[in-house]
């Protein structure tokens, strides 16, 4: 941090703000890494305490908004401090949205756990292993005023696009091969869905850290490593008339 | 599958380098598609300045130029010399012994430091208001009117209109229009100072300097100045001195921050005061010890 404001409670204000946003990042990983363990080992109780734990970052979010919208109103804050403030309330909002999709992907254990357990489930760990980092590693961006640190993550998330990209296809390959399968392949692939959108929020903060950091916003055209958004997938039409010929 | 070929995570590393906008030259005029603000032009062009009071030097080379139909505004605690660059813009020091000044100030070309220029001239293009109003002990009207007196003569008729028109331009004839006779020391201190930049502007100046011109009034008050700023803009140059940081953010297209006789950064407001690059800067508009 820089030098000291010379008025105290300014500080004291800003440096809350602060510790908020970090508690809400731990909270963030935790809460990811708590519902992909539930996913793994099929523990709905777990699952359960991520769901209620979403409460509060909830909570976590409306304390540092008013926080922040008392900072705006009462100290008319300027350049640094000015981003600090802004950057914090965007954090959040992204940090939050972070913990709502460690709680679908929760809801969706739950659900899972009761059909039995299929093979694919295993390709899940290996992204949410990689998401975390990224959470983890934006975070400690924010901490350190690191910006190399962000733009890593910000680069890093074309992994994770890539990983989905890859996962989407297995889950598509299973639910053709297996009716049966749709069910659970399907809330695998919301959950993948939503560890990727994790990764989006997470090079969101980078950006933001980035803003903070140089007072300039990132504008480069990030890498993107999915595009199964653009995919169109029928029954392979190939091997259908093969067979008979 | 047809993958499409992404760029690689060094790739984008190296696109990403320099962090610094590149995008801050001057418009060069004539060549945007969208008719833009005139191009601008450099009114006042203060050179390589250095002041003294006794030995005491109280400018250290201060050079930087004052826009047209801009407002440039100098920030800067107490003593850092803003005030005495604004005094040397219209020559009051000369009034004082043993002040001294070096470097030029070029106003359209002209170098108004120099030996033997007719103040009268000097001061007649510049118009002066200071922190604290200062109606003289007259009638409304004769506080209007008296500078004009000194530079011209001036038929009845069209004197009213010039007080008409300097009263309507501060925004204050409304309210005095029916009592122009009065003793101007019957108004307001914000109807006072409105009354000190009409005195300034029915001479006809163009360039204005306020000296803090609204630290001595309401915040109601200071607004009807700063939309006068806003307003008289579009014909003057004007130089404004303030303590009060969100004033200068508010009401400037230019700012100067001035530390200890220095001239630390000049930059176009918005990015002073959001992004500034000197750090002492950064840390006496977000109040820190520096």
């Amino acid at each position: 941090m820089a030098a000291e404001h010379i008025i105290k409670s300014y500080d004291e204000e800003l440096n809350r703000l602060n510790k908020m946003i970090v508690e809400m990042g731990g909270l963030a990983e935790s809460q990811l890494a708590a519902a992909i363990d539930a996913v793994a080992t099929r523990d709905s109780e777990l699952a359960a305490r991520v769901i209620e734990g979403d409460e509060q970052v909830d909570q976590l979010e409306r304390d540092m908004d008013n926080l922040a919208i008392r900072l705006l109103a009462l100290r008319q804050p300027m350049a640094r401090d000015l981003r600090e403030i802004v950057v914090a309330l965007k954090i959040g909002s992204d940090l939050e949205r972070i913990c709502d999709y460690a709680a679908n992907v929760a809801k969706r254990a739950i659900a899972l756990a009761q059909s039995p357990p299929i093979q694919p489930v295993h390709a899940l760990p290996r992204m949410s292993t990689l998401a975390l980092r990224l959470v983890r590693d934006v975070i400690d961006s924010y901490v350190e005023r690191d910006a190399d640190k962000a733009l890593a993550v910000w680069v890093g998330d074309e992994e994770l696009d890539e990983m989905y990209a890859n996962l989407f296809r297995v889950f598509l390959t299973y639910m053709m091969e297996d009716p049966r399968n749709i069910g659970a392949c399907t809330h695998l692939l919301f959950m993948a869905k939503n560890i990727e959108r994790i990764g989006d929020h997470a090079t969101n903060i980078a950006e933001n850290v980035f803003y903070l950091v140089h007072g300039t916003p990132l504008t480069q055209v990030r890498p993107k490593g999915d595009k199964s958004s653009l995919e169109v997938v029928a029954p392979d039409r190939a091997s259908g008339p093969a067979g008979t010929a | 599958m047809d993958m499409e070929r992404t760029p690689g995570a060094n790739l984008a590393m190296a696109r990403i380098g320099m962090p610094a906008a590149t995008s801050r030259e001057q418009p060069v005029s004539g060549t945007g598609a969208a008719p833009v603000a005139a191009a601008l032009t450099v009114k006042v062009d203060i050179r390589d300045v250095s002041f003294y009071y006794g030995k005491s030097q109280a400018l250290k080379n201060i050079s930087l130029p004052l826009y047209d139909r801009r407002v440039t505004a100098f920030i800067g605690p107490s003593g850092c010399g803003k005030s005495t660059l604004l005094r040397i813009l219209n020559r009051i020091y000369e009034l004082y012994p043993n002040q001294t000044v070096g470097g030029e100030v070029l106003v359209d070309g002209q170098n108004i430091l120099a030996p033997g220029l007719d103040l009268n001239v000097v001061r007649a293009k510049i118009g002066m208001v200071f922190q604290r109003p200062t109606p003289f002990p007259m009638s409304i009207y004769d506080n209007v009117t008296f500078g004009i007196r000194l530079y011209e003569r001036l038929e009845r008729s069209e004197l009213d209109n010039r007080v008409e028109s300097a009263l309507r331009r501060a925004a204050l004839w409304d309210e005095v229009k029916d009592k122009l006779r009065q003793s101007a020391l019957g108004l307001s201190g914000g109807q006072q100072q409105r009354l000190c930049i009409a005195r300034a502007i029915a001479v006809e100046p163009e360039i204005l300097l306020l000296d803090e011109p609204a630290s001595a009034l309401d915040p109601l008050s200071t607004q009807r100045i700063e939309e006068l700023i806003a307003e008289l803009k579009s014909d003057y140059c004007i130089a404004i001195v303030t303590h009060n940081m969100q004033q200068a953010a508010r009401s400037s297209d230019y700012t100067a921050f001035m530390y200890l006789g220095e001239l630390i950064e000049f930059d176009e407001t918005e990015r002073i005061f959001t992004h500034p690059q000197k750090k002492r800067t950064e840390d006496y508009i977000t109040g820190r010890f520096g």
